[in-house]
């Protein structure tokens, strides 16, 4: 069998990639272990307004829920609202909308298996020419000129063509979630839940899905020495990362914790881990191209990934159609890729400066925590000027070094 | 180290620390190749506790 594009992976990445390469006008397979796309669901949904704008996408009205405003809650009880036009968005039901996107991009042309996992890349004189899957209970091989690696966290595709796709620990937000019923909630605001006895190194979120249902989860960082301060991924684990380490400390624990005051039943539980150490030094080589949570193009500060990863594989399957065309899917030519991606459309910046912010953020205790959202608790997040921020640092000296960098 | 397959969410996380690429998860469950070096990195970020240092040989 032989393809000119296989994209291994099916949920928002690969569906994306394989939408733009097959829209190009080019043979494309998408692969996909699981039976059924979109699950086990790994996600909260969030998205903001310009993901649909970038991505030329309409919401479909089963799918979302309409999201106006976002309160934050400090670890000391302290909260803050805005309504400002970037908080507003829409909760996505990820399992219908990641099916929806596979279903535009097999109308597009794309081929899809589901239940088959990729095991293996076939390899010519170092470069990618294909993949070996287990197809109902076989291997097979099947080539193509070029492959996106859309795998996900778990990924080891990328690193089967010599790419460095590893994430240590501290690299990754370890997150567990209910989507729950019965919940006291304004179904319009998100809800962030800052604290180190709440979600140390990361946050609680709740996030409407209508009515009294919300996904209700968290994302923590757990970092060596028991310690929650560190440096991002320049820190080393060493071999033995687990070095006091309390595993009954895990995200589910600390969501059941939290839950425990809410009411509310749950109907659905989820865990994930999503890469918030930025980009991976490398997303191409001869033959394959690594897109998504697989490349760590995530938000670092935010976790959110949906809008990255989106507009990455369109890139993606965009450049991956052009180099079938031209008949050059060496490294040199799918550098473009990430050129695009990187450079041209500032992506890697972004991800750069919110690295920065999570950074900073990691090195805030809870009182500091505390401090910022009573800054600006009581007004309205976008008529905080930064004279203001700067006259209340005399109140909150501490503050200074963090807004020093900010402003 | 130490599967508990009951507490497992089939999330990925730790096949993605492992530095030795030995899990690979599967059909609703995680697959482990021996040559376990006993890192402890996917006991670290497991979400749900579903990994655990394997019992000291005697
Ligand atoms: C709990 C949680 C909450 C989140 N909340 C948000 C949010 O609110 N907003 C937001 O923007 N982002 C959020 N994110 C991040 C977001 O979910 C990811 O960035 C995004 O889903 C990445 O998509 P992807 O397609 O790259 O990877 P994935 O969604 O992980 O998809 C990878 C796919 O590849 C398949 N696969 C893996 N290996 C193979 C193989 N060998 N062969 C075949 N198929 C394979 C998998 O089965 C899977 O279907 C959250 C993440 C988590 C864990």
């Amino acid at each position: 069998m032989k393809y000119d594009v296989i994209v291994v992976g099916g949920r928002v990445s690969g569906s994306v990639s394989s939408l733009f390469a097959s829209k190009n006008d080019v043979d494309v397979l998408m692969v996909e272990k699981q039976q059924e796309i979109g699950v086990p669901v790994q996600c909260a949904g969030g998205v903001s307004d310009s993901f649909f704008k970038t991505m030329d996408l309409k919401p479909l009205q089963e799918y979302y829920s309409r999201i106006e405003g976002a309160t934050l809650h400090a670890p000391d009880g302290g909260q803050v609202s805005t309504r400002n036009k970037i908080s507003h968005g829409y909760i996505l039901e990820r399992k219908l909308f990641d099916k929806n996107l596979a279903i535009q991009s097999a109308e597009a042309g794309t081929d899809i298996m589901l239940k088959t996992p990729v095991k293996d890349l076939i390899m010519e004189n170092g470069q990618v020419k294909g993949v070996v899957v287990r197809h109902q209970g076989k291997l097979m091989e099947i080539s193509a000129d070029v492959v996106i690696a859309a795998d996900g966290v778990e990924s080891q595709v990328a690193k089967m063509a010599g790419l460095n796709t590893h994430f240590e620990p501290y690299d990754l937000c370890s997150c567990a979630q209910y989507e729950m019923v019965g919940l006291d909630i304004d179904p319009a605001m998100i809800e962030f839940y800052f604290g180190q006895k709440i979600a140390p190194g990361g946050y609680v979120w709740v996030f409407p899905k209508g009515n009294t249902r919300a996904n209700v989860g968290i994302g923590i960082r757990n970092i060596p020495n028991g310690s929650n301060k560190n440096n991002g991924n320049t820190q080393n684990t060493g071999n033995n990362g687990n070095n006091g380490y309390d595993k009954s400390k895990n995200a589910h624990h600390y969501l059941q914790k939290f839950i425990s005051k809410l009411g509310g039943t749950p109907v659905e539980f989820n865990v994930g881990a999503v890469p918030v150490s930025g980009p991976v030094e490398k997303t191409y080589t001869d033959g394959l191209l690594v897109v998504g949570d697989a490349a760590g193009q995530v938000d670092p500060l935010t976790g959110g990934g949906i809008h990255v990863s989106a507009s990455c594989a369109k890139i993606a399957g965009t450049i991956a159609a052009e180099a079938v065309k031209k008949e050059d899917s060496s490294a040199k030519f799918l550098k473009k890729y990430e050129d695009i991606w990187n450079k041209k459309k500032k992506i890697g910046h972004n991800l750069k400066r919110s690295l920065k912010y999570r950074r900073m953020f990691d090195k805030l205790d809870d009182q500091e925590i505390s401090d910022l959202i009573k800054v600006v608790q009581g007004q309205e997040l976008e008529s905080v000027s930064k004279l203001t921020l700067l006259k209340m640092t005399k109140e909150y000296p501490q503050l200074f070094k963090l807004l020093r960098n900010i402003l | 180290m130490k599967y508990k397959s009951e507490l497992c969410g089939y999330c990925g996380a730790c096949v993605s620390v492992c530095p030795v690429n030995i899990l690979e998860l599967n059909d609703w469950r995680l697959e482990i190749q021996p040559l376990c070096e006993n890192c402890g990195r996917c006991i670290i970020v497991c979400p749900v506790g579903a990994l655990e240092e394997a019992d000291h040989e005697i």
